[in-house]
């Protein structure tokens, strides 16, 4: 079936076969690599998309609900400061988690999460990363959220 | 300390993969690329009497792969020549190879599997290592199931424990398998060319080690091998990539084209290698004055069906059994016990997590049972330089380890919290908080003679352009090599950052320096590039005419070096022992690693009373691993290592049921997430001005579970012998009476 739908921005048109994965549409189709398969079964995180500004694993969206969606992934968060945050604070080892990691801390910054330490564990605790131990990337998404809020804040004011 | 060295600098490839842009094995876009699959066996031992094809099923579409197809030697060479790449008159374990096809569909293959019969005569199996060392059990490796034993002896333990007044202590610890996790499956493309000239492309620590597999494969053939960015590995993929390699060859050998295998999470966690699960008994003898007079350790290894790199892991599981302890009279034996399950293979801390677990929790045991204190008494027995370990290898480095004890003391303020923790105890009905540590080292590069045996090399280009290439085969799979390396390079030749560039991991072009294992990578390929990078630099100083001291000094420098003659300049620095280095392999006496990293952690915990949960709470980690080549990153590892000890210790079970991992998935086998580590948590590392690296990133690994699980002792004020404790096995711990 045709699908249509934004992919970072963009509009794509494209074929989705009926019991086809997103992941594989966006990985095998379109070349969106950032999206990783790490499991297959909803378990980690690894293939997070930012689906309507929402984070949704790929790995278990049937590709026809693309259809009409405003996707991003970690190919189109580009030059935001939550990128700056992660490469400075280092809160990425191998990388394979991390843009799905990208995507959730996205998430959780534009649903106007806040600096808790608590609250960003539980936003981040879909997404598994077995190099870090996450203590980096909790640094990351906090200083991010606190650069997110003093950039808001300037433009308001 | 130099302009690079020493300094927080954020990893090199870090835009890469946040951008999502970098290519794992499995984003690689390969025309006419068929996809690879291991038909496996379905019985955990048996003769194998046939392999039968449907003669109905259209098998022309496919490419079948058998033992018969193996041009070379059907044998993985590793340390015992036991291991077929692909299983010919005998299966040994669920899972073990049999057969491979490739398709251009990869939902073709699972359907293919289906007709496929095998021939098959059942014979008993043996998944237990206590059961496989019974005189009648099944035979997996005749004549006695062990595929290795040692012993380290010191001094007449025997006569010390037979003398009057001697009050004998004994326990034993047990620790499950492991699953690695990293988070990219295993996976290899072989790209095929004219001629047969297949390359191997892929995830993996090794890329020699691979080499080396193809030309037994193979009957000879240098096959080029290259790394592909890899998403950790942790030892795990220190030799499995070589049985993947072997598989991803044969299929594009006989189909002429390229073919890829990737594994799924289910069948990489099935069957790829584990953490050996471990038995260590300890019988002490303690004098009238409350001291250690002698150690007794019996150290067994479950090592699966094949010994892989099974006596090496012994090796270093033994030689860290007493750990940083003075033990007048002391034996350790180890044994490598074969079972009929996948083969056990390299973790992070390699075997030294087993014993250090026991140890430190025998140190914390022997204390209570004796009415003293788990730190003095720690005290008491650290051994003093002059003192030897039971290798017969003298200690240099006393005020080393008294320097991380007293710091992680301090940070921690432990004699303070342990009081204020047991105050909030008889507030608190339904919880229990506790406080334990763990004081340890990690021997860094190869045990014994290894590192002599490896002769690695390492390999500086500098171009004419002014870009200097480390040309090597350590891998960087996220711990950080590339960045590091860099570094190193950097200020010894004195180029600016920018200019330093890390060549893929290739076995064409670049030199061995051997696998990318054992704490190794910095302390020994790091010092070769240095030797290296010195002969560069002079010879730009003598270019220059002058000492490189500015910046700007390095391009000047070049532009002189190749006016006359643009012709990159290569130097190779192959490994020496220093002098003085003895290793005798036999009697494991002489001095076993070339230099030792020491730690103390601490762990507070708190362990809820209806649910049995333990949540770390606070976590100190105060180690001296020599001069630190990048904090941010080095920190970072700790962290990292640290979450895979608490895993091993608290969450990460792996049941074995009729001879399969029963939690073989993600949904089953659990992974500390964001919400199970320690909201506080500080790293600190000790080191001297003039300190040369000495290996980090297995070390964190060795001391996280004790330090978490003296501190759930100190909670609940029961000893635990046996990780990981989840919160079931801890309800039964404390519930004895329950039925199972
Ligand atoms: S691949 Fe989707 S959650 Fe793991
Ligand atoms: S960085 Fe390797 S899994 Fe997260």
């Amino acid at each position: 079936m045709k699908i249509r739908f934004r992919l970072n921005g963009r509009w794509i048109e494209t074929e989705a076969q009926p019991f086809q994965r997103a992941l594989d549409l966006l990985r095998d189709t379109l070349d969106v690599i950032s999206v990783k398969e790490g499991c297959g079964e909803g378990e980690c995180g690894a293939c997070s998309i930012l689906y309507n500004g929402k984070q949704v694993l790929s790995c278990l969206l049937p590709a026809v609900q693309l259809d009409g969606a405003e996707v991003w992934t970690a190919e189109g968060l580009l030059a935001t400061p939550l990128l700056r945050a992660f490469e400075e604070e280092d809160a990425l080892q191998c990388g394979f988690c991390t843009p799905g990691f990208v995507v959730a801390a996205y998430a959780y910054v534009l649903n106007g999460g806040s600096e808790d330490a608590a609250e960003i564990r539980r936003a981040l605790a879909g997404n598994l990363c077995r190099c870090t131990g996450y203590t980096h990337i909790l640094r990351a998404v906090q200083r991010a959220v606190k650069e997110h809020h003093a950039s808001s804040s300037e433009k308001r004011g | 300390m130099g302009r690079f060295v020493g300094k927080p600098i954020p990893r090199i490839d870090a835009r890469d993969k946040l951008r999502g842009t970098l290519r794992y094995v499995a984003d690689l876009k390969v025309p006419g690329m068929l996809h690879g699959a291991v038909y496996r066996s379905p019985v955990p031992h048996a003769r194998l009497k046939g392999v039968h094809l449907d003669p109905g099923f259209p098998w022309n579409e496919f490419v079948v792969v058998t033992a018969r197809d193996i041009p070379g030697e059907n044998r993985n060479p590793m340390i015992l020549p036991d291991q077929p790449f692909l299983a010919e008159d005998r299966v040994r374990y669920i899972g073990e190879p049999i057969l491979l096809l490739a398709h251009p569909d990869p939902r073709r293959l699972r359907a293919a599997f289906a007709h496929i019969h095998l021939d098959l005569e059942p014979l008993p199996a043996v998944y237990d290592l206590e059961d496989a060392l019974r005189p009648d059990a099944p035979r997996v490796y005749p004549p006695d199931n062990l595929f290795v034993k040692y012993e380290i002896r010191r001094g007449t333990p025997e006569a010390v424990f037979r003398q009057p007044g001697v009050q004998v202590v004994e326990a034993t610890y047990r620790t499950g398998f492991q699953e690695h996790v990293y988070l990219e499956t295993q996976g290899m493309l072989a790209l095929y060319r004219p001629g047969d000239d297949i390359k191997i492309v892929g995830s993996m620590q090794c890329p020699f080690y691979v080499r080396n597999a193809l030309r037994a494969l193979t009957g000879g053939r240098e096959v080029e091998v290259e790394q592909a960015p890899t998403g950790g590995g942790f030892g795990g993929k220190e030799e499995y990539p070589s049985l993947l390699a072997a598989y991803a060859y044969l299929l594009a050998l006989k189909a002429r084209r390229p073919v890829r295998i990737v594994y799924d999470r289910h069948e990489d966690m099935a069957y790829t290698t584990k953490r050996h699960a471990s038995v260590v008994r300890h019988r002490t003898a303690i004098g009238a004055d409350g001291r250690i007079l002698a150690m007794e350790v019996e150290v067994y290894l479950n090592a699966g069906a094949y010994a892989t790199l099974s006596p090496v892991v012994l090796a270093r599981a033994i030689l860290h059994a007493t750990g940083v302890y003075h033990v007048p009279d002391v034996v350790i034996r180890g044994y490598a016990v074969a079972t009929n399950l996948p083969p056990s293979g390299a973790f992070r801390g390699f075997g030294a997590p087993q014993t250090l677990f026991a140890l430190e929790r025998h140190m914390d045991f022997l204390a209570r049972n004796l009415g003293q204190d788990p730190i003095a008494f720690r005290r008491r027995h650290l051994l003093k330089n002059g003192q030897a370990f039971p290798t017969g290898e003298v200690m240099q480095q006393a005020e080393r380890v008294q320097a991380v004890f007293q710091r992680a003391l301090e940070v921690s303020r432990y004699r303070e919290r342990q009081q204020a923790l047991e105050a909030w105890n008889r507030q608190h009905p339904n919880r229990r908080r506790g406080i334990g540590l763990a004081l340890f080292l990690h021997g860094a590069g190869f045990t014994g003679s290894g590192e002599k045996k490896l002769a690695s090399r390492a390999r500086l280009v500098l171009l004419p352009d002014g870009t200097v290439e480390i040309r090597i085969g350590s891998v960087d799979m996220g711990q950080g090599t590339l960045t590091v390396l860099s570094q190193i390079v950097a200020d010894v030749v004195g180029a600016p950052l920018e200019r330093v560039r890390y060549a893929t991991p290739n076995t064409r072009y670049n030199a061995d320096s051997g696998p990318t294992v054992a704490s190794r990578t910095v302390m020994v390929v790091g010092g070769l590039l240095e030797q290296a990078g010195r002969r560069i630099r002079h010879r730009l100083e003598a270019a220059l005419g002058r000492p490189l001291e500015k910046p700007e000094d390095y391009e000047e420098a070049v532009h002189r070096l190749f006016e006359a003659e643009p012709t990159a300049l290569e130097i190779t620095e192959a490994f020496r022992l220093p002098p003085g280095v003895e290793w005798d392999e036999e009697r494991f006496q002489g001095k076993a690693y070339l230099d030792y990293a020491w730690a103390c952690y601490v762990a507070e915990v708190e362990v809820d009373l209806t649910t049995y949960q333990v949540k770390p709470l606070k976590f100190v980690a105060v180690q001296d691993v020599g001069t630190v080549v990048n904090p941010l990153l080095a920190e970072g590892q700790v962290h990292g290592g640290v979450a895979q000890g608490i895993g091993f210790a608290l969450m990460e079970n792996l049941e074995v049921k009729d001879g399969r991992f029963v939690e073989s998935r993600l949904a089953e086998y659990i992974v500390p997430t964001a919400l199970d580590l320690p909201p506080e948590f500080e790293v600190e590392f000790l080191y001297r001005q003039g300190d040369r690296p000495r290996g980090l990133g297995e070390l964190p690994m060795d001391g996280s579970p004790p330090a978490v699980i003296n501190a759930v002792v100190h909670a609940l004020n029961t000893e635990i012998h046996r990780i990981p404790i989840t919160p079931s096995k801890l309800w039964h711990l404390l519930h004895p009476e329950a039925p199972r």
